[in-house]
Parts: structure tokens; C-alpha cells; sequence
């Protein structure tokens, strides 16, 4: 009887052990915190994308060099939503994040709508870490002006500003400078030049995935109407997609589905995306919308001979017209539930040091920073300067709601886009869904 | 009396730690996604509102829900029918008919099974690539080209692509199911349905078929349980659902709620619809096909 009784116990035990795991990790957590006045722990958790993992171990060992009081801990992963966020939902936040808006998982946009950001307002107020120049001060200007940096549009910034990159149309100047083909200024040229293309077996057009329309249509947006119409339409205003203008961006979208090389749809996916990237380094598609990493993703990749990166604006609607590139940039936010945010917010100022900035822009990244334009090398060079050529810069994105269940702006917008290519949808029912998206949403607005 | 009491000590104490757990780790799950059906959560934050059954009025008026639940029922169908006729037809000819490299085959069609499922999407998206794909460039080597087609880029064959990836991995693993029932089917079954005249066409439907059927019954709710998971690992991996949502079953559109659009509680509200679904599919099949088992 003893002897059952007793294995009885350690069966109970070892039950009991497994429940027990949990409350063990949430003790050693909260003796992190009490010796946190000397030594204070710091979990930055980055996204690693085709910048690469090592600047962030670079900067941390910087950052550790430069304030020995702090011990960072690091996550770098390609799938950072996946790393972090069970932990998040057992209560074990990072204290400062890298992770834009507009990805699949949303992680910053599920942040935003259940207001769980910290407001960082303050932090543009303070001295760079170990520099005299305020952060604002440094910022080029504009950037925290956004419905992306201030969500709720009520003057305070929510998100921080990172790694800025000009987005626009990527080509083989190679190509057309073999052709002797102009690269188009007007969007009449470009289907005169889509139907010269098309004589020698080259199409037009091509996307890595639809997700990459989100810039583009902003792009557009802005041509057509400018900021004001622009930042209506980010706004949900109503019959703001019915206009004229909007009419007009639709068409042109519409007209370019047909100039679109036909196995774009097939690969435009996650998984097979770097195909259609690979039609423009072999010459079987004229232009692609993209951003500047797009060069490091592709740098192993087979291209034709005399490939020569090059990027443009969007045609102008009409000659003489504005054309834009919107700038595509990545956030850094402090979760409100983060143990450590007076760490986090100085930890954020590093970043835009010269110290950090350097060793970013050397792996690509280029921080939004006054001045560095002139820094740059390479490839980069040409793409950074895009500005100075005379195209405008859009940014932003759309207002935050509150989540409305089965209605997403971004797959009937952007999404669309592979139906209309296919032939599936009209431009006609395009519009009109677009709409009532948009008519949903607006009374979800923050 | 005290023995007795012991015994029933023992019995309880055996089975504590398998109860701890399946109530742990399996009943509470279920329970939360119950719960959590009628909430409005984002999924982070503790900011949950109590909005009754909401999410389910939301639901019924959601048309893209239903196209994936058409998408998920198009494949329970389409690939069950033809792995199972496949497996059958593969099970009673690797163990009815004396073949050479018997052994060989039989492992060569169990190979796709112990792939992971996105080895398996990796393999399918180089044979349905457009322009270099095995498919289209066989097409093209017969003279076929009016065939070729954009397997995963037109919205109309898309999720019939996706199904026959999986009919083409499932197919071994249910094979050899079948292959172990027919083994244990007695061989003077067949002998004296010979010398009786029987041909092996009449064999099979007579003999073969209804001995394994017990067999094929288990199988069913296998059929459903499995295409239900792995198409939406093999969509996730292939296609993310689209073109434009085209191949969207229901369990990849449950995770795009719950996790790219920050609707937790709507997500597990299809959760919720989709296990009553798949106990209602398995309990009508297990019913219908209801026979009374042969016993040899």
C-alpha cells in the first residue's frame, strides 16, 4: 500500500511540475526587473529582412559598448511575428520592436487597433544618445507627420520612423538603352512604349505580388488628385472612390493588367514572387514596382547581359504633371505592455545616432536621417536621389480602424489586382467593392 | 470490500496523469475557442467585449467565408474520391497480382507520405510553374500545348491544382491501409471463387470489397479530418489563397482573420463552424455507410 501510495505522490508531482513550468518563468522575470536599477536588461527584438541579421549585431554591440549599464537581449528572425508574438500573449513582451506596417500578420496593425502602442512623442524631444542634436532636429522633416508614425491622428507619434527607401518602377536600363527606348515620363508613353515591347515579345509589365501595389496605388493617388484627395481617400471619406479621380486611377491600373506578362499571376505569390522579379533580370518584362532592397534580394540571381539596375518615378498623369515615389519606410514601436520603456525610448534615440546610422546604411538600411543622401555609394546612390530628379515623395498609408471582421482594404484593393490581370473581375466591380470596403470601415475609424 | 476499494485507487491513479492532461491540454483549448466565439479581441491586448453571438450574424452575411467553405468542401470531396479509388486500385494490385518489384512500388507510393508538406508545395510549384514546369513542358513534348495552363494562376483550376497534390501525397499512406486488410482476407476465398468462375473484376466487388469495407468506413473520417488540416498547410505554403482568394479554404481563412486581421473572436467563431462541420460531415458518412461487418 506504501509503495502505491508513493508512486501515487511522484505521479501527482510530475503533473503538478508540468503546470508549475509557467509560473517559474514569470518569477526569474520579475527578478529581471527588481535588479534592473543596476543592471538593466533590454529586449530589442528586429525583424531580419534582406538587409540582413548582422547589423543588428553590430548596433547592439555599439549600443552595449556605448551604456554598459544595459544588457541587451536580441531576436532577429525572418518570421519575427511568429517568434514573438506567443510570448506577447503570455505577457512577455520585447520593449522596443522593428517591425513595419503592411505585412501579412499585422502585427503593428493589431497593435494599433487595440491600443497597446506606447506614445513616444517624447522621445523626438530628446538628445540623441550620446550626441547633442534632439531627434526631431535630425529627422527629416515629414516623416512623423504620417498616419503611419501617428495612427490616430491626434498629433502623437505612436511609431518611430526607420529605414526609408524610395519605391517606384524597377528596369534594365541596359535594355532600354540597347533599344534606344526612353524611359516613359507620361503614362501615354508608357503604353506607346508597352505596345513597342510588345512587337519584339517583351511585356510591359509585371509584380512580384499584389502586396506590392499598396505603394503603387498610393503613388497614383497622389498624381491624380494630390496630398489632399490623397489623404481623403486614406480616410474612407465617403464616395471618395467614385470620383473622377479615382475613376482615373482604377483605368489606369486596368489598362496595365493588359500590358501585364501572363505568368504573373501564377507565380504571384509569397513563395514563387522572386519569379516575376526574375522576368526584368531576363528581359521578359519591362517594369516591375519595387523598392531598393530589391537589389540585395536579387543579388545572386542569373540576369542577361549588361543588366543595369534602374528605377523611376510613376508616369505622370498628363505631360508636365507631378510624378511620385512613395517612400516606403519601416517602424521601431514600444509595446505599452514592454517592462523596460524608459530603456526602450533611449535605446529608440540610438538609432538615429551617426554611430548606428553608419553601420545601418552599410548593410543598405538608410535611416530617415538629414544629410545622409550625400553618404551613399552605389546603387544607392542612384535610387536615393530619385528625389532630386524631380519626383515627389509620398507617405503614409491608411487610418487606423477598429478591426471589422471579414473586411480587409488591402486584399479587395490591392488583392484585386490578380482578378483583374486574370480577367476575372471588371475594373466596373473593382471600383465598386472598393467602396463599400471603404464604406465599412469608415465608421471603425480610430 | 477494502480490496476492492484498492483496485479502484489503482485504476485512478493509472489514469490521472492521461486525464490531467487530455483535460489540460485538449477540453480547455476547445472550451477557449467556444468562449472566445463570442467575443470581439483583437487578440493581444485585454481589451475583450462580450458581443454574444455577433460573430456568427457577421459570418452568415460573409461571402468570402463561404467560398472558402466551398473551396474546403470541393476538396473533402475531390480528393477523397480519387485517393481513395487510387489506393484501392494500387492497394489490390500490389497485393492480388503477382508483380515484379512488388516491395519497390509499394514504397515508392508511400515516399510523398513521410514528405513534409512543404517539400511537398516546393515540389508542386516547380511542376506547375508556367513557363518551366514539368506539367506544361510534358504537355508541350506530346503536342498537347492547347492544354497548358496557368495550374495555379487561373481561378477556375487553382484549387484543383492544390487537390492534386494532395490526392498525389495521400495516396500511399492509404494504400497501404488497404493492403493490410486484404492481406488478412483468407486466399481459399478467392481459390474457390475461381474454380466457381468468378473473374478477378467480380472477385474484387464480391470478395475483396466488402471484406475491407470496415476498413474504408475508418478511412472516411480520416479522409475528412486530413484534407480539412493539410489543405491549409499546403494552401499557406503554395498559394497564400489566392489568386484573389480563390483558393482560400476555410481553415486558412480562419487563420487570416484571427491573425492578419486582428479579429481573434471572429476567427474562432469559423473555428467554432468548422469543428460542428467536420462532426457532422464524419457522423453522416459513419452512419451512411453503415453495413453490417462480415466476419470470416
Amino acid at each position: 500500500m506504501k509503495k502505491k501510495l508513493l508512486m501515487a505522490g511522484s505521479i501527482v508531482l510530475l503533473s503538478l511540475g508540468l503546470m508549475a513550468c509557467s509560473n517559474d518563468n514569470a518569477k526569474v522575470d520579475s527578478k529581471n526587473v527588481k535588479t534592473s536599477s543596476e543592471q538593466q536588461t533590454l529586449h530589442v527584438a528586429a525583424l531580419e529582412s534582406a538587409y540582413g541579421k548582422d547589423m543588428w549585431t553590430k548596433v547592439v554591440d555599439a549600443y552595449e559598448a556605448a551604456n554598459p549599464k544595459v544588457k541587451v537581449e536580441l531576436t532577429v528572425d525572418k518570421n519575427l511575428e511568429e517568434v514573438i508574438s506567443p510570448n506577447m500573449k503570455a505577457g512577455n513582451y520585447p520593449d522596443v520592436v522593428l517591425l513595419g506596417t503592411g505585412r501579412k500578420l499585422a502585427l503593428p496593425e493589431t497593435m494599433i487597433k487595440d491600443n497597446a502602442l506606447e506614445d513616444i512623442t517624447s522621445v523626438l524631444d530628446k538628445k540623441v544618445y550620446g550626441e547633442d542634436a534632439k531627434v526631431k532636429d535630425k529627422l527629416i522633416p515629414g516623416f512623423t507627420d504620417t498616419l503611419v508614425t501617428n495612427p490616430y491622428n491626434n498629433g502623437k507619434t505612436y511609431l518611430a520612423p526607420m529605414f526609408y527607401s524610395p519605391t517606384g518602377l524597377f528596369y534594365n536600363a541596359g535594355l532600354l538603352k540597347e533599344k534606344g527606348w526612353e524611359v516613359p515620363t507620361t503614362w501615354d508613353e508608357m503604353w506607346a512604349l508597352g505596345d513597342k515591347a510588345k512587337a519584339e515579345g517583351i511585356a510591359l509589365f509585371t509584380y512580384p505580388t499584389t502586396g506590392y501595389f499598396d505603394a503603387f496605388f498610393y503613388s497614383l493617388l497622389f498624381e491624380v488628385g494630390g496630398p489632399d484627395f490623397y489623404n481623403k481617400a486614406m480616410r474612407f471619406e465617403d464616395g471618395i472612390w467614385e470620383t473622377p479621380e479615382a475613376t482615373k486611377v482604377f483605368e489606369i491600373v486596368g489598362k496595365l493588367a493588359k500590358y501585364t506578362e501572363k505568368t504573373t499571376v501564377a507565380n504571384g505569390n509569397d513563395k514563387d514572387f522572386t519569379k516575376n522579379q526574375q522576368l526584368i533580370l531576363d528581359n521578359k518584362a519591362l517594369f516591375m514596382p519595387n523598392g531598393t532592397w530589391v537589389v540585395g534580394e536579387m543579388k545572386d540571381a542569373p540576369r542577361a547581359d549588361g543588366f543595369e539596375w534602374g528605377m523611376t518615378a510613376l508616369p505622370a498623369i498628363e505631360k508636365g504633371g507631378d510624378r511620385y515615389a512613395f517612400t516606403f519606410f519601416e517602424q521601431m514601436w514600444v509595446p505599452s505592455a514592454a517592462k523596460n520603456k524608459d530603456g526602450a525610448k533611449d535605446f529608440l534615440t540610438y538609432v538615429y545616432s551617426d554611430e548606428a546610422a553608419a553601420i545601418f546604411a552599410e548593410a543598405g538600411a538608410i535611416q530617415p536621417i538629414e544629410g545622409i543622401s550625400s553618404k551613399l555609394t552605389g546603387d544607392n546612390k542612384l535610387f536615393y536621389s530619385i528625389y532630386d530628379n524631380g519626383a515627389k515623395a509620398g507617405m503614409g498609408g491608411f487610418a487606423a480602424t477598429d478591426a471589422v471582421e471579414g473586411v480587409s482594404m488591402a486584399d479587395t484593393l490591392f488583392g484585386t489586382v490578380n482578378s483583374i490581370v486574370s480577367g476575372d473581375k471588371t475594373v466596373k466591380d473593382w471600383q465598386k467593392a472598393v467602396e463599400k470596403v471603404s464604406d465599412q470601415l469608415r465608421p471603425a475609424l480610430k | 470490500m477494502n480490496k476492492k476499494k484498492e483496485r479502484r485507487f489503482f485504476i485512478f491513479v493509472c489514469t490521472a496523469p492521461a486525464l490531467i492532461l487530455l483535460s489540460l491540454f485538449i477540453l480547455v483549448p476547445t472550451v477557449e475557442v467556444f468562449r472566445m466565439s463570442l467575443y470581439k479581441w483583437g487578440g493581444f491586448s485585454n481589451n475583450q467585449v462580450f458581443v454574444g453571438l455577433e460573430n456568427f450574424r457577421k459570418l452568415w452575411n460573409d461571402l468570402n467565408f463561404f467560398r472558402s467553405l466551398q473551396n474546403s468542401i470541393l476538396l473533402i470531396v475531390v480528393v477523397t474520391l480519387f485517393t481513395m479509388v487510387l489506393s484501392v486500385l494500387f492497394a489490390t494490385l500490389l497485393s492480388r497480382e503477382k508483380l515484379k518489384g512488388n516491395n519497390f512500388f509499394r514504397i515508392i507510393f508511400y515516399i510523398p507520405n513521410i514528405l513534409s508538406i512543404v517539400v511537398i508545395a516546393g515540389i508542386f510549384s516547380a511542376v506547375y510553374d508556367p513557363s518551366t514546369g514539368l506539367l506544361n513542358n510534358l504537355l508541350a513534348v506530346f503536342k498537347l500545348e492547347s492544354l497548358q495552363k496557368m495550374w495555379l494562376g487561373d481561378q477556375k483550376i487553382a484549387i484543383y491544382s492544390i487537390g492534386g497534390a494532395l490526392v498525389w501525397q495521400a495516396v500511399g499512406y492509404y494504400m497501404v491501409m488497404y493492403m493490410s486488410s486484404m492481406a488478412s482476407i483468407p486466399e481459399s476465398f478467392y481459390e474457390a471463387s475461381s474454380l466457381e468462375g468468378a473473374g478477378r473484376i467480380t472477385q474484387f466487388f464480391s470478395i475483396t470489397l466488402p471484406l475491407i469495407w470496415n476498413n474504408i468506413r475508418t478511412t472516411l473520417t480520416f479522409f475528412i479530418i486530413s484534407t480539412i488540416n493539410l489543405s491549409f498547410l499546403l494552401v499557406q505554403a503554395m498559394t497564400g489563397g489566392g489568386p484573389d482568394g480563390s483558393t482560400e479554404v476555410f481553415l486558412s481563412y480562419m487563420y487570416k482573420q484571427a491573425y492578419t486581421n486582428s479579429s481573434y473572436g471572429y476567427g474562432m467563431a469559423i473555428g467554432v463552424v468548422i469543428f460542428l462541420f467536420s462532426f457532422a460531415l464524419s457522423a453522416i458518412i459513419s452512419q451512411v455507410t453503415k453495413r453490417e461487418v462480415l466476419e470470416y
